[in-house]
C-alpha cells in the first residue's frame, strides 16, 4: 500500500476556538506553576458595587436583574472589583490569585451585551519589588503565549499626577487634562492648559506628556528633564528599576514607555501597563497597581494585576484555513464500516482533520479527497 | 505600507493634496477613478475612500492605520483612537441655532433637532437642561421652520444657510476642524512608517503658521 503524500506534512489546521482553549490552558499552567491559585466566583454581584465604582469599569453599561428579595443584581462586568471586595481585610504576607471568568459587557461594535472570556492575575498584600516584577513578567509571558509580535507599554501614574499636583491643579482640571493626554491630543491639550491658567513653568511640561513615548531608555531620559518633584523622581526610579530587572532577564525588548497612558487616578497609582499584539487593533492586556482601590474597600495592603481580554484576540487566533477539513474521506454504502472507521481513525491519528462521509457535502472544501478501496483510503485518481 | 482612510468628497481631496505635498502621492488618486482602494506603485501608502462618518470606525478597528475626520464625527462616535493633529482646515463651529427672535420656554423640555444626538445630549446635560432629541439625517434647518423642533444643533460654516432660513446662532458649543487620527495598535507596530508622516505634517503646519 502506497503511503498518502499529504500525511508527510500533516499539520493540524486548528479552529479559532481550539487555539483559544490551548492558549487558556497554557496560561493557566503558567500562572499555577508560579503559585497563583484559581479564584472562582459567582456570576453576579450586587449592582451597587458597580454603581459605586463606575469609573473603574471599562464601560459603564451593566447587565442587571432583580433577585427574589428585590435587590438589584448585576452580571459581573469586571473581576478585579470582586476579588478586592472578597479579599481578607487584614493581611499577612502576599496573596497570589488568577482567574478565568466570563464577564458581561456592552460590545463596542454592536449595542448589545456580550459574554467575554477574561483571564487575569492579581497579587494582593505586601508587595515588594519582586512581586511587581513577577506580575510584569507574567504580563509579558501572557502576550508572548499569544504568538507573534507584541508590545507592553508601561507608565507610572506618579509622574503625571505628581506634575499636576505640583502645578496645583484641582481634580476636575486634572481629569480634563488627563483625558486629552490619553488621546495624545497635543493641540487641544495646549488650549486646555491655557484655559486652566496653568503657570508657564508647569504648562510647558504638562504639554509634553501627550507625546512623551517610545523606546524605554530614550523616553526615560527625556522624562528626567521634566521631573520637578519628589513624587515624579520616585516614579522614574521605579520605572528604571523594573526596566533594569527585565533587561537582566532578557525580556525588555518588548517594553515601551508611554507617559500618555493614564488610568483613573481614583483607583490606580504606581505602575500601569497595556499590552498589544500584532493583528489586534485594540489593547489586549491591561493592568497596573491599584492600591487606591484596596483603600476604597478598606483593605490592608497593596495590589497589582492585569487582565487579558480574550475577545480582542479573536482576530489574532482566527482560523485562516481555506479548508473545512484536511481530508474528505469517502466510503460507499457497501463498505465494511468497521474497517472504514478504523481507517478514518488512523488518518486522524496522523494529525489530520478528517471528515468521513458517503458523499461530498455541498460546498465542502477539503485539501484532499480520499476514497475507501476496501482496505484503506487512497487518492481519488 | 500605511493604510490611510480619507473621507470621500471635498475634504478628502483637500487632505490628499496635503498628504501629497508631504511625499505621500498616489498617481491613482489623481485619475478620475471610481475605485475605493487606491494603492501607490511604490507600495508606501494605500488610500481608502470611505464615507466621512465611517473614517473613525475604519481606524478604530485597524482597517486603516490613520485617517482624517472632522472633530464633529469624532465627538459623536466616541471612537477609541488617538487624535494626533488638528489639520486646521474644514473649520466650522458646532452651534445651537434657533429661529430669529426665538424665546426659550424654560418650563418645558427643549426640542432639539440634530444629526448629532450624542453631542447635543452631552451639551444640554452639562447645563442640566431637559431636552427631547429629534434625530434627523439632513436638512436640519427645516425642523424649526416647520415646528418640528425649537432649536437645532448643527455645524455652521458661514451661517449663510441659517440666514436664508431665518435662523441664527444662539450658542456656540465648540470649534470643529479636520483631525488626524491613528489606530492605537498601529502606533506601536507601524511606528516606523507613521512617525515620518506625522513629522512631515507637523512641519507643514508649523511652516503654514509662520507664513
Amino acid at each position: 500500500m502506497k503511503p498518502i503524500a499529504i500525511l508527510a506534512g500533516g499539520t493540524m489546521e486548528q479552529h479559532t476556538d481550539a487555539r483559544r482553549e490551548q492558549l487558556m490552558g497554557r496560561l493557566r499552567a503558567l500562572y499555577e506553576s508560579l503559585g497563583y491559585t484559581r479564584f472562582s466566583m459567582r456570576r453576579f454581584e450586587e449592582y451597587a458595587l458597580y454603581l459605586e465604582n463606575k469609573s473603574f469599569l471599562k464601560s459603564d453599561s451593566v447587565l442587571t436583574f432583580t433577585n427574589p428579595d428585590g435587590k438589584l443584581m448585576a452580571l459581573k462586568p469586571d473581576v478585579t472589583l470582586s476579588i478586592v471586595k472578597h479579599a481578607r481585610r487584614e493581611r499577612l504576607g502576599l496573596e497570589k490569585v488568577y482567574y478565568k471568568e466570563s464577564v458581561y459587557r456592552l460590545s463596542a461594535t454592536a449595542r448589545e451585551f456580550v459574554e467575554i472570556d477574561q483571564m487575569g492575575v492579581e497579587a494582593l498584600g505586601a508587595l515588594d519589588r519582586y512581586a511587581v516584577l513577577e506580575v510584569l513578567r507574567l504580563a509579558i509571558e501572557s502576550l508572548r503565549a499569544v504568538g507573534g509580535e507584541y508590545v507592553l507599554d508601561v507608565n507610572h501614574m506618579g509622574f503625571a499626577s505628581g506634575l499636576m499636583e505640583a502645578a496645583g491643579l484641582a481634580s476636575e482640571q486634572k481629569e480634563r487634562l488627563f483625558g486629552l493626554i490619553r488621546q495624545k491630543n497635543a493641540h487641544e491639550l495646549q488650549t486646555a492648559i491655557a484655559q486652566e491658567k496653568v503657570a508657564p513653568f508647569y504648562a510647558e511640561r504638562i504639554a509634553q506628556l501627550a507625546g512623551l513615548c517610545g523606546a524605554f531608555p530614550e523616553t526615560l531620559a527625556r522624562a528626567e528633564k521634566l521631573a520637578v518633584s519628589e513624587e515624579m523622581q520616585q516614579a522614574l526610579t521605579e520605572l528604571r528599576t523594573q526596566y533594569d530587572l527585565l533587561t537582566a532577564i532578557g525580556l525588555a525588548d518588548c517594553l515601551q514607555l508611554d507617559f500618555s497612558m493614564l488610568n483613573d487616578l481614583n483607583y490606580y497609582n504606581g505602575l500601569v501597563f497595556q499590552g498589544y499584539v500584532q493583528g489586534a487593533p485594540r489593547v489586549v492586556l491591561s493592568g497596573g497597581r491599584y492600591d487606591h482601590l484596596m483603600r476604597r474597600f478598606g483593605k490592608d495592603g497593596d495590589a497589582i494585576g492585569f487582565a487579558l481580554y480574550l475577545d480582542e484576540l479573536t482576530r489574532v487566533l482566527a482560523d485562516h484555513s481555506q479548508w473545512d477539513a484536511d481530508v474528505l474521506a469517502l466510503y460507499q454504502a457497501g463498505d465494511d464500516l468497521a474497517k472504514v472507521n478504523n481507517a478514518v481513525f488512523a488518518l486522524a491519528a496522523n494529525g489530520l482533520r478528517v471528515f468521513a462521509a458517503d458523499h461530498r457535502p455541498e460546498g465542502f472544501r477539503a485539501a484532499q479527497v480520499l476514497a475507501f478501496d476496501g482496505e484503506c483510503f487512497k487518492e481519488v485518481p | 505600507m500605511l493604510n490611510i482612510a480619507l473621507p470621500k468628497g471635498r475634504l478628502g481631496d483637500k487632505v490628499y493634496q496635503l498628504f501629497r505635498s508631504c511625499g505621500y502621492d498616489c498617481s491613482a488618486m489623481e485619475k478620475d477613478d471610481r475605485r475605493l482602494v487606491l494603492r501607490d506603485e511604490n507600495g508606501k501608502v494605500q488610500y481608502l475612500l470611505v464615507k466621512p462618518s465611517d473614517v473613525a470606525i475604519y481606524v478604530e478597528h485597524g482597517a486603516a492605520d490613520v485617517g482624517v475626520v472632522g472633530k464633529d464625527v469624532l465627538l459623536e462616535g466616541g471612537n477609541d483612537v488617538y487624535e494626533l493633529l488638528d489639520l486646521g482646515f474644514g473649520v466650522c463651529r458646532m452651534c445651537v441655532a434657533a429661529p430669529v427672535g426665538f424665546r426659550e420656554d424654560l418650563s418645558a423640555p427643549l426640542r432639539v433637532a440634530t444629526k448629532y444626538p450624542g453631542i447635543a445630549k452631552r451639551y444640554y446635560a452639562g447645563k442640566s437642561r431637559e431636552i427631547e432629541i429629534i434625530k434627523l439625517n439632513g436638512s436640519i434647518e427645516l425642523a424649526p421652520i416647520l415646528g418640528l423642533s425649537d432649536v437645532i444643533v448643527d455645524i455652521v460654516e458661514t451661517g449663510a444657510t441659517l440666514e436664508q432660513n431665518h435662523l441664527e446662532v444662539t450658542e456656540t458649543i465648540l470649534p470643529i476642524s479636520a483631525r488626524l487620527i491613528a489606530n492605537k495598535a498601529s502606533m506601536r507596530f507601524q511606528a516606523a512608517e507613521l512617525q515620518p508622516l506625522l513629522e512631515a505634517l507637523q512641519a507643514k503646519q508649523a511652516g503654514g503658521e509662520k507664513a
